[in-house]
């Protein structure tokens, strides 16, 4: 049995290696994506050369134009994971994928994709929150 | 499935109480024991993706919380909260709880439900889906719990839009614009007066149509509470529909403002209520 990642890093290094070791280039992910219109950049891209591209990030280097392009206008439709004929969760690639071109993994430089939430997130969240629930409920729900 | 579960309403749907009560009532009513959880101090982490290091420390700290509950079962409103869990928290976490959808718990218990959703509601209803939510089907479960409503004709359209729920379009606007305008244009050309929301986000983004379109928004489980004789109130499209900063002000009113701080609610709650829905 595989022993389970002691950390979300250790996690995120397994899923690379084993998507690395299967994913074949041929594409399929992408011919699926029904995003891919949404982009300019994609017009006439070669499915292979993208998908190679992605598989750059996860390497930690920088991948080509087409493959950011494609990390940018996700929204996790989950259609490329029907089609991939090798079984790989090709949404948590793209994910895996804007997270090394986010920075986090590691690769110095400046960062392909902006990754940052809205800087008042938790306060919006809370302030809608006492809007929405008795102190009661916040205190037993939410803490 | 166990009688006792922890409700994971997640924290984008607390702009939403409604919603949240509306669940809770719906899983009492089919006899489920529920223990509420959610807002920041139960975030999955799923926005912090350029920073590991506070997703895993977020993450960690849910699976803990939901292990010292004790529940066998932790139910999942929001479908990114889901994913998360199933993809990532789960990976690297000692989870000792077996995870579940919302609409799957209810949809297991529709029986049940059945005897409970008595009062007749007269309304043509579409449902507004998406396709990305891959690891629950959701949309028919939502569909046959609607059919349970006496008075309500579900139409069935096949308008089904890209990601999970609205919120994930929102990168893409020209994508949130078209799926938005398809909602309009079906539900007008299908005649239906209600549009039924599946989760939170779309809710969010799609209530204030209501303002320029000839029907309602209302997420599916208010249409079952409202025909279980339990009719809730949407604030959020209230304040959404209020038009004006001066409306939204006095909608929200004063006490409200204060609590929150006006800097916040300048800044960032009132340009969302002032927002108009992209179409």
């Amino acid at each position: 049995m595989t022993e389970k990642a002691a950390t979300l890093r250790a996690h995120l290094d397994v899923f690379i290696d084993d998507t690395l070791s299967r994913c074949t280039r041929c594409g399929k992910c992408f011919e699926a994506c029904p995003m891919t219109r949404y982009s300019d950049g994609l017009t006439g891209a070669d499915p292979k050369n993208v998908v190679s591209g992605v598989l750059d990030w996860l390497k930690q280097t920088p991948g080509n134009a087409e493959s950011v392009a494609w990390l940018k206008v996700c929204t996790q439709s989950s259609r490329c994971v029907e089609a991939c004929p090798e079984g790989i969760n090709a949404m948590k690639m793209i994910r895996v994928g804007q997270m090394s071109a986010m920075g986090s993994l590691g690769l110095s430089g400046k960062p392909a994709l902006s990754g940052r939430d809205a800087k008042d997130f938790f306060r919006v969240i809370n302030a809608f929150s006492e809007t929405q629930m008795t102190p009661e409920e916040i205190e037993r729900w939410q803490r | 499935m166990t009688d006792k579960v922890t409700f994971w309403y997640g924290c984008n749907v607390v702009r939403h109480g409604d919603i949240i009560h509306s669940a809770i009532t719906l899983l009492e009513a089919v006899g489920v024991e529920v223990t509420p959880a959610g807002g920041a101090g139960y975030c999955c982490g799923t926005s912090k993706d350029a920073n590991l290091r506070a997703a895993e420390g977020m993450g960690r700290r849910t699976v803990e919380k939901f292990n010292a509950h004790g529940t066998e079962q932790v139910v999942s409103w929001c479908p990114s909260c889901y994913r998360h869990m199933n993809a990532f928290m789960g990976e690297y976490t000692d989870a000792r709880f077996q995870l579940s959808s919302f609409a799957q718990i209810l949809h297991a218990r529709r029986d049940v439900l059945a005897a409970k959703v008595t009062h007749r509601i007269e309304r043509k209803v579409m449902l507004h889906k998406h396709f990305g939510f891959h690891e629950v089907d959701v949309n028919p479960l939502v569909e046959d719990l609607l059919r349970l409503i006496p008075g309500v004709e579900l139409v069935a359209t096949d308008v089904s839009s890209p990601g999970h729920m609205c919120s994930a379009l929102s990168r893409v606007p020209a994508s949130l614009k078209e799926a938005t305008r398809a909602v309009c244009d079906t539900a007008i050309s299908a005649h239906v007066d209600t549009v039924a929301t599946v989760f939170h986000s779309c809710q969010r983004l799609l209530c204030a149509l209501e303002g320029s379109e000839p029907f309602k928004v209302v997420n599916y489980v208010n249409l079952l509470t409202e025909a279980m004789g339990l009719p809730s109130q949407d604030d959020y499209k209230d304040w959404k529909l209020a038009g004006s900063e001066a409306a939204v002000r006095a909608k929200v009113g004063d006490a409200r403002i204060a609590a929150m701080g006006e800097k916040l609610f300048r800044e960032s709650i009132l340009p969302e209520l002032l927002r108009p829905p992209s179409k």
